[in-house]
């Protein structure tokens, strides 16, 4: 009885203990990332990734760490190996979670981070290949603040260069704030930014 | 502990003698895993690598490196371990570590060569597109170049290396003839290239930009991969994927185009069609040439796709049918000769590509072309068919990021039969079957991020002509600074005579050429400049010793020849802002002994310097892109028979300044107006001279002009599809 008990307690904490460090793990990654330090936060998630071969938040994270490391004027030496570890991570995210929403916004942005390097030459091939993206996220999820807002953001960005009329963009801007408010998400940690960044992008509308 | 606290304190009924055991077993769990991991991480120069993250594969042990490169760290993990190192710009280090020894140990990461900043082979290559490192040209630039027409050709005549030959069309590479190019789509040949034309009226690539996204020009020492070329390959890859479905319809001045692309599943299918017909054009615009039927086309081109797991299978079709009648001028003859062409062409290429495990690439194609040019020439009757084939196999390993080894196949089938009939009279009959295998092997090595080299070589026999040839290839590059870089390449090329040769004399042997290029490249920012110096010694070309190739004529290998020159070309995307340029000189001293020529001259088709300015402006107030192309060249070389020396004469320079403007009226209309030399430049590209003296002694001649002297074109062009942003920009 006695050994039972310690194997049981043993196997219960150890449990707790990693659902803990992932916990522990993924608060201090992100707090990294939110200090600025994103080789440190990536090196983090990449560890987490390394111990949660299922779980495809941690990928997912350093796809956005390093998308929007690449989106970053100061990365210019970098920016094709950002792109290639972001995309990188973003296919790893999907093997593990197909079909995911969240990530096919994440693959639309990095498209967008590898359109503006050089818009001449990559526009019409990355602009064709993030709305891909976008459409699809859409079909899936068509409830998300983040794909709604986010495709209306890149389709404004098009709009910009063609002058074509936004008002509808920002009309999806605004119902993507009140999908915002009532955003639940499913698990800990999982994709829930984009509200501060739509009121900011409905502010230009006007 | 604090979990094991925690969880104690939930656990009121367990009594004191278990917390205790607990503990001591906990202890003890730990005592025995706990194991420090240490070490430092270097670069190549054994400088300490800062922020390199080191960790347990499958666990959440791990560190990040110091400022003196060290890390260290504890781990539960027992026995042995993957140790995993990764740093942005570096290659991932995996190692098997046994946990209990692996305290100060040193790792060393490399540079990674698949970096942007890594060294490239680039000498003798343009390369376009996307998968291209170092693009010169984007596949928008074949497009929006002014004069280019969307002739994939004529875009590729505003680089160094090529010289406009006008009354020809075709691409003339570094002192060689035009059919010294191969042009390849997705690494297969295309034996008939070019629409079919005839002598003084200019051709065109057969190939429209519309379904291909990358191409890859090389003006010598290229890859192993490609044979029977002598002077140039021309690569070109269909699209692999489409990323949505639309519809293109064009109406131009010249005829009419509609494309479509559909999508479903794995599968994609996107086709291209056009009919050209130049009479309104030749109505309007004053014509050198005298024409009976102007030029008109009906042409198709289609790819299929279809996505494997692991693979991709694409089918390319292309069908051509052309027409057109045009009265002919000679010195000799007082009348007219009439040529009557009807040409139909079809090209058909299968290919797959797959990705097998270990890091294989397998890839394998066939191709079936099929040319027939049925001429009348004034009442005579020639007709001529050739069916070609290839065959092709490829495979590609990658032992590592730095070692590659490819090698691979081909099978060359070549058929041509002409006849050619007299009115009322006799037929004659000729033709000739070759053909050739060949096998490959190249290896792409980098020695560091700086250091590349690619060695090759290709052995080949041609059934035919009864031989077998060994060429090697190698070439090398070396980055000197954080921009520049020298390339070198050294290459042997073989291929066999052309075909109005083979069709007589099948004792002949190959044609040889061997190119030596020097190159450097600086590419900063948008900015690339580039100088390539090069030598190319020819050997065996064939000679004849009537006055043109004839069944009676006697054939020999004994021409010779070299070229040697100088290629600049400079791009410019950043300087000023939506402005758009590049610059390219060449200068060529060329000399060549073959043909019936009786000494070693500068063939007809050269011009010493050449220089094109290509620029692209767009101008967002006017939702426009204007782009102006001066072409320039000094005068080539003509056979004068009043004077001594053979080939003697020079013509005056040529000039082009052509003018394109694509106005955006909604996103997915476009207006494109575009106008050849709009300078009116009156240019001569040679001269016919008479077979005979005239009375007073000397020999009469003819200019040979192009066959109109300004080309006007507009056109609209209009994509439909669900993303609003896509139009045809990249298709003018």
């Amino acid at each position: 009885m006695k050994t039972f008990i310690i194997i049981t307690t043993f196997l219960v904490s150890t449990m707790l203990t990693a659902q803990t460090q992932y916990e522990t793990g993924m608060q201090k990654a992100l707090s990294l990332w939110g200090e600025g330090k994103a080789t440190e936060a990536t090196a983090l998630f990449e560890r987490i990734a390394s111990a949660e071969k299922s779980n495809w938040l941690p990928n997912y994270y350093i796809g956005m760490v390093n998308t929007t490391e690449a989106f970053n004027p100061k990365n210019k030496d970098k920016v094709a190996s950002l792109i290639e570890k972001a995309q990188d991570a973003i296919d790893q995210a999907s093997v593990i979670s197909p079909n995911n929403a969240e990530i096919m916004v994440l693959q639309a942005m990095l498209y967008t981070a590898i359109l503006v390097q050089d818009p001449m030459t990559n526009g019409m091939k990355y602009s064709g290949l993030a709305m891909e993206q976008y459409y699809k996220a859409q079909a899936i999820a068509p409830n998300n603040p983040r794909v709604m807002f986010c495709k209306a953001e890149f389709e404004i960005g098009g709009a910009k260069w063609s002058g074509a009329d936004t008002k509808p963009m920002c009309a999806q801007i605004a119902k993507s704030i009140e999908l915002f408010a009532t955003f639940k998400t499913d698990t800990p940690f999982a994709p829930n930014w984009g509200l501060d960044r739509a009121q900011e992008a409905l502010k230009g509308c006007k | 502990m604090f979990v094991l606290d925690a969880i104690l304190s939930h656990q009121n009924t367990t009594s004191m003698k278990t917390f205790y055991n607990l503990v001591l077993f906990f202890i003890s769990v730990t005592a025995l895993a706990q194991n420090e991991i240490s070490g430092t991480v270097l670069d190549e120069k054994s400088k300490p690598i800062t922020g390199a993250n080191i960790y347990i594969d499958g666990s959440y042990d791990g560190a990040s490196s110091d400022e003196n490169g060290k890390f260290s760290f504890t781990t539960t993990t027992t026995g042995n371990q993957t140790l995993v190192i990764s740093f942005i710009t570096y290659e991932n280090i995996s190692v098997s570590i046994d946990v209990t020894n692996a305290k100060n140990k040193t790792y060393k990461m490399r540079e990674s060569v698949n970096t942007l900043d890594a060294v490239i082979v680039t000498a003798g290559t343009f390369d376009a597109g996307e998968k291209a490192r170092v693009s010169v040209l984007k596949p928008l630039d074949i497009v929006t170049t002014a004069g280019a027409m969307g002739d994939i050709v004529s875009a590729l005549q505003t680089l160094p290396g090529t010289n406009t030959v006008g009354e020809d069309g075709r691409l003339f590479v570094r002192g060689g003839e035009a059919d010294e190019t191969q042009t390849f789509v997705d690494g297969i040949r295309v034996a008939q290239p070019y629409g079919a034309t005839t002598a003084n009226v200019p051709t065109r690539g057969r190939f429209s930009p519309f379904l291909f996204s990358g191409m890859s020009f090389s003006t010598g020492g290229y890859s192993a991969e490609y044979g029977e070329a002598l002077s140039s390959v021309l690569l070109l890859n269909t699209q692999d994927e489409m990323v949505e479905e639309k519809t293109d319809i064009s109406l131009m001045t010249v005829g009419l185009g509609l494309a479509n692309t559909q999508k479903w599943g794995k599968n994609s299918i996107s086709f291209n069609t056009a009919y050209i017909n130049l009479e309104p054009y030749q109505k309007l615009i004053p014509q050198n040439a005298d024409w009976n039927k102007p030029y008109q086309s009906l042409s198709g081109e289609a790819v299929y796709r279809y996505n494997f797991e692991n693979g991709l299978f694409k089918l390319y079709a292309a069908f051509d049918a052309a027409q057109f009648d045009i009265n002919q001028e000679s010195i000799n003859s007082a009348n007219k000769t009439r040529i009557d062409l009807n040409n139909n062409n079809f090209y058909l290429n299968a290919s797959y590509k797959a990705n097998w495990s270990n890091q294989w690439q397998f890839f394998t194609g066939l191709s079936y072309g099929f040319g027939q040019n049925k001429i009348g020439i004034n009442v005579d009757d020639a007709q001529n068919d050739e069916h070609s084939s290839h065959m092709k196999l490829r495979l590609k390993k990658s032992f590592s990021d730095r070692v590659k080894l490819t090698f691979g196949a081909d099978y060359f089938i070549t058929k041509f039969d002409e006849s050619f009939k007299e009115n009322l009279g006799d037929t004659f009959a000729i033709g000739y079957n070759a053909n050739i295998v060949a096998a490959y092997a190249e290896t792409d090595i980098f020695f560091s991020k700086n250091f590349a080299m690619k060695l090759g070589a290709r052995l080949s026999n041609n059934d035919l002509l009864n031989e077998t040839v060994l060429s090697p290839r190698v070439s090398m590059a070396y980055k000197v600074s954080k921009n520049g870089q020298f390339s070198l390449a050294y290459g042997s090329f073989t291929q066999a005579p052309r075909q109005e040769y083979l069709k007589y004399a099948d004792y002949l042997s190959s044609e040889k050429a061997s190119h030596y290029i020097l190159n450097y490249q600086y590419n900063k920012d948008r900015r690339t400049f580039r100088a390539e110096a090069y030598f190319k010694d020819y050997a065996d070309l064939v000679k004849f010793d009537t006055d043109s190739p004839q069944f009676n004529s006697n054939y020999f290998n004994t021409g010779e020849g070299y070229a040697k020159g100088l290629d600049i070309f400079w791009r410019d995307n950043k300087s000023i802002k939506n402005l758009e340029y590049w610059v390219s000189y060449s200068y060529i001293d060329t000399q060549r002994d073959y043909r019936n020529f009786p000494t070693e001259v500068t063939p007809n088709f050269v011009a010493k310097h050449s220089l094109s300015v290509v620029s692209k402006w767009w101008i967002n107030k006017l939702k426009s892109q204007l782009s102006i192309t001066n072409s320039f060249s000094t005068g080539r070389p003509f056979n004068n028979p009043n004077e001594a020396n053979f080939m003697a004469g020079r013509t005056k320079g040529y000039n082009n300044l052509s003018l394109g403007w694509s106005y955006l009226l909604t996103q997915q209309k476009i207006l494109y107006f575009s106008a050849t030399n709009v300078l009116a430049t009156q240019n001569v590209f040679g001269y016919e001279y008479s077979n005979t003296v005239n009375a007073n002694g000397t020999f009469d001649r003819r200019e040979i002009r192009p066959t109109a002297d300004q080309f006007f074109f507009v056109g609209f062009f209009w994509t439909i599809s669900d993303n609003m942003k896509d139009n045809q920009l990249n298709n003018l």
